[in-house]
C-alpha cells in the first residue's frame, strides 16, 4: 500500500483538511492563488511544519525530515541547482540513494532518455529552453523512483504547445512508472489532462461538493508539431498491464 | 545642468587626485635602485613572508568560522538572533586598538582564558600566534558579514529542492548552497583576507610590534618610519599597495558578470563528473 492520507492536517493557512489519495493515482489540486495549495504540497513534503497526520505507505511521516520521506517534489520555480550540469542535477541526489556508482549512471541515462533531455545532459540549466528546463526537473524528480510526486504548478510558465506536450508525456511517464501524484495547478485543462480526480482548494478550505472524476476521454492529445518523445516509454517501459510490475518499478531500491 | 555637472565632478577629480598624489608621492620618494634594494632587505622579506602566512592563516580560520556562521544567520530563526547580529558586527565598528586591548585582557596571564592557554604551554601574546589572533578576529567580522548578505540571495527553493531529493543537511549546505553563493563567498574572502593583511591595531595591542618577531607588513611601516628608516617604510607600503590593488581586482572580476556559457558549452559534454 503505497497510498497517501492526510488526517487533518492544518496550519496557518490551512484549515484541517482529510484528503487520501490511491496509490498509482493523480489528483489535481485547483484553486486561486493564496488558497493553500503550494502550502499543502509542501506540508507533504515535509517543508512546512502542521498540525495533523500526513501518512504515506502506512508510515506516520510526523517529524520525519524531507531527505527522509522519498517523495519528489517539483516547484513551478525548479530549482535546478544552476552550478551544475543537467546530468549532474541527477547525479547529486542519486549519491544519497544507495545504489552504486554504475547503478547511478544507469538509471541518469535511462531517464534523461525518458524524459527526452539527454542530449543536454552536459548542460548547465542556463542554457536550456524553458520546456528543456521542465524536462531536466522532471527528469532530476523521478530519477528517484519516488512512489508519488508533487508537482506544483509545473508547466505554469510555458507556452500553450509546449506545455501541451508536456502533459501528455508527464501522464505516461507516471503511469509507466506507477506514481502517485499531486498536482497543484489553477488550469482546468492542465487538470484534465494529468489527474484521475480533482478537488478545489479555497481560502485554505477543501471544497469537497467540487470533487469530481475526470474522464479519460478528456485528455487532450499533444498539439500537432509538438515534441513527442515517448516512443520509448511504449517499448520499453509499457504501462503495467493488470498490475503486473514493469521495469522501471523493478529498478526501485 | 553646468551647477550639476560641477557638482559631481569636482569631488571626483579631487578624490581620485589625492589617491594619485599620495600613491605617486610613495613610488617617487625612492630612486629604483634604493627601492630594489629596500625590497630585498632582509626585514622588508621577513616582513612580507610573516604577512602572507599569517594573513591565509587567519582567512583560512576566518573562513572556517565565518561562512556556517554566516549560513545560520542567514537561515535560521533563534531566539536572540538580533542580538547575536549586533555582537557580530561590533568588530567592524570598533576601532581595531579596543578590539586589540579586549583581547590582550582577555588572553592575558591575570584572566582565566590567558591562565588556561598558559597552562597548556600555549602563548599567544606577543607571538606570531598572537598576529593570526588578531587577523582572524578582524577578517571574521568582515566575512560573516560578506557570507551572510551572499547566503541571503540564494533562494532557500534550492536547499528545499535538494532536500525532497533525499540530499541530507550537511551535504546541501556543502554541495548546494555553498557552490551556488560560491562567488560572493569568493568576494568575502577576497575582503576579509585585505582586512588581514592591512590589520594593525589589533595586531599592535595582541603581538606586539617586534622586529623580526611579529613585524608584518604595517608593522614593517609603522617600525621604519619611527626609526628612520624611511626606504623599508616605503617598500613595505608599496608592497601592500600592490597586495590591495592585485585583491581589489579579484574581487572586480569576481564581481563581474559571467560570459553567456552557450558559448564555451560542449553540447555532448559528459555525464556528469
Amino acid at each position: 500500500m503505497h497510498g497517501l492520507q492526510l488526517e487533518a492536517v492544518s496550519n496557518a493557512v490551512l484549515a484541517p483538511l482529510d484528503l487520501s489519495l490511491a496509490p498509482g493515482e493523480a489528483l489535481a489540486i485547483l484553486g486561486p492563488s493564496g488558497a493553500g495549495k503550494s502550502t499543502l504540497l509542501k506540508i507533504i513534503a515535509g517543508l512546512l511544519p502542521h498540525r495533523g497526520r500526513v501518512i504515506f505507505a502506512g508510515r506516520d511521516l510526523t517529524g520525519v525530515p524531507p531527505h527522509a520521506r522519498r517523495i519528489g517534489y517539483m516547484s513551478q520555480d525548479l530549482h535546478l541547482f544552476p552550478h551544475l550540469s543537467v546530468a549532474a542535477n541527477l547525479r547529486l541526489p542519486l549519491l544519497f540513494s544507495g545504489l552504486s556508482r554504475r547503478e547511478q549512471t544507469a538509471r541518469i541515462h535511462r531517464t534523461l532518455d525518458l524524459c527526452a533531455i539527454a542530449h543536454r545532459a552536459g548542460r548547465r540549466p542556463a542554457t536550456l529552453s524553458g520546456g528543456e528546463r521542465q524536462r531536466a526537473a522532471l527528469a532530476r524528480t523521478l530519477a528517484m523512483r519516488p512512489r508519488l510526486i508533487l508537482l506544483d504548478e509545473p508547466f505554469a510558465t510555458l507556452d500553450g504547445a509546449t506545455k501541451r506536450g508536456l502533459w501528455h508525456e508527464l501522464d505516461r511517464l507516471r503511469r509507466g512508472l506507477g506514481m502517485s501524484a499531486l498536482i497543484v495547478t489553477h488550469d482546468p485543462e492542465e487538470a484534465a489532462a494529468l489527474a484521475d480526480r480533482q478537488v478545489h482548494l479555497n481560502h485554505g478550505q477543501l471544497n469537497a461538493a467540487a470533487i469530481g472524476t475526470l474522464r479519460q476521454a478528456r485528455r487532450p492529445q499533444p498539439a500537432a508539431g509538438s515534441a513527442y518523445y515517448l516512443c520509448n516509454l511504449h517499448t520499453n517501459y509499457a504501462e503495467p498491464q493488470n498490475g503486473a510490475p514493469n521495469v522501471l518499478n523493478d529498478e526501485r531500491r | 545642468m553646468p551647477g550639476l555637472a560641477l557638482l559631481v565632478w569636482v569631488p571626483l577629480v579631487a578624490v581620485v587626485a589625492t589617491i594619485l598624489g599620495a600613491l605617486g608621492a610613495l613610488i617617487a620618494e625612492l630612486p629604483p635602485a634604493s627601492l630594489i634594494e629596500a625590497l630585498a632587505a632582509p626585514e622588508t622579506r621577513f616582513a612580507v613572508g610573516l604577512s602572507l602566512r599569517a594573513s591565509l592563516t587567519a582567512l583560512g580560520l576566518a573562513l572556517l568560522l565565518g561562512v556556517p556562521t554566516a549560513w545560520l544567520i542567514a537561515r535560521r530563526r533563534f531566539r536572540g538572533k538580533a542580538l547575536v547580529e549586533t555582537v557580530l558586527d561590533l568588530p567592524m565598528v570598533t576601532p581595531p586598538l579596543v578590539a586589540g586591548i579586549g583581547l590582550m585582557l582577555l588572553l592575558g596571564h591575570e584572566a582565566p582564558a590567558g591562565r588556561a592557554l598558559s597552562g597548556l604551554g600555549v602563548e599567544i601574546l606577543f607571538s606570531p600566534a598572537g598576529v593570526i589572533l588578531a587577523q582572524t578576529y578582524i577578517a571574521t567580522s568582515v566575512i560573516v558579514r560578506a557570507a551572510r548578505a551572499a547566503f541571503g540571495a540564494v533562494d532557500r527553493g534550492y536547499g528545499d529542492s535538494a532536500a525532497t531529493l533525499g540530499v541530507p543537511p550537511f551535504w546541501r549546505f556543502l554541495l548546494v548552497e555553498i557552490p551556488i553563493a560560491g562567488r560572493a563567498l569568493m568576494a568575502a574572502a577576497v575582503l576579509g583576507w585585505a582586512r588581514a593583511l592591512g590589520e594593525f591595531g589589533a595586531t599592535l595591542m595582541v603581538a606586539g610590534a617586534t622586529r623580526l618577531h611579529t613585524e608584518t607588513l604595517p608593522m614593517a611601516v609603522y617600525l621604519n618610519m619611527a626609526s628612520g628608516r624611511i626606504d623599508i617604510a616605503i617598500a613595505c607600503a608599496l608592497v601592500l599597495l600592490a597586495l590591495a590593488f592585485a585583491l581589489l581586482l579579484a574581487l572586480r572580476l569576481l564581481s563581474a558578470e559571467k560570459p553567456d556559457p552557450l558559448h564555451d558549452e560542449d553540447p555532448h559534454a559528459r555525464i556528469a563528473a
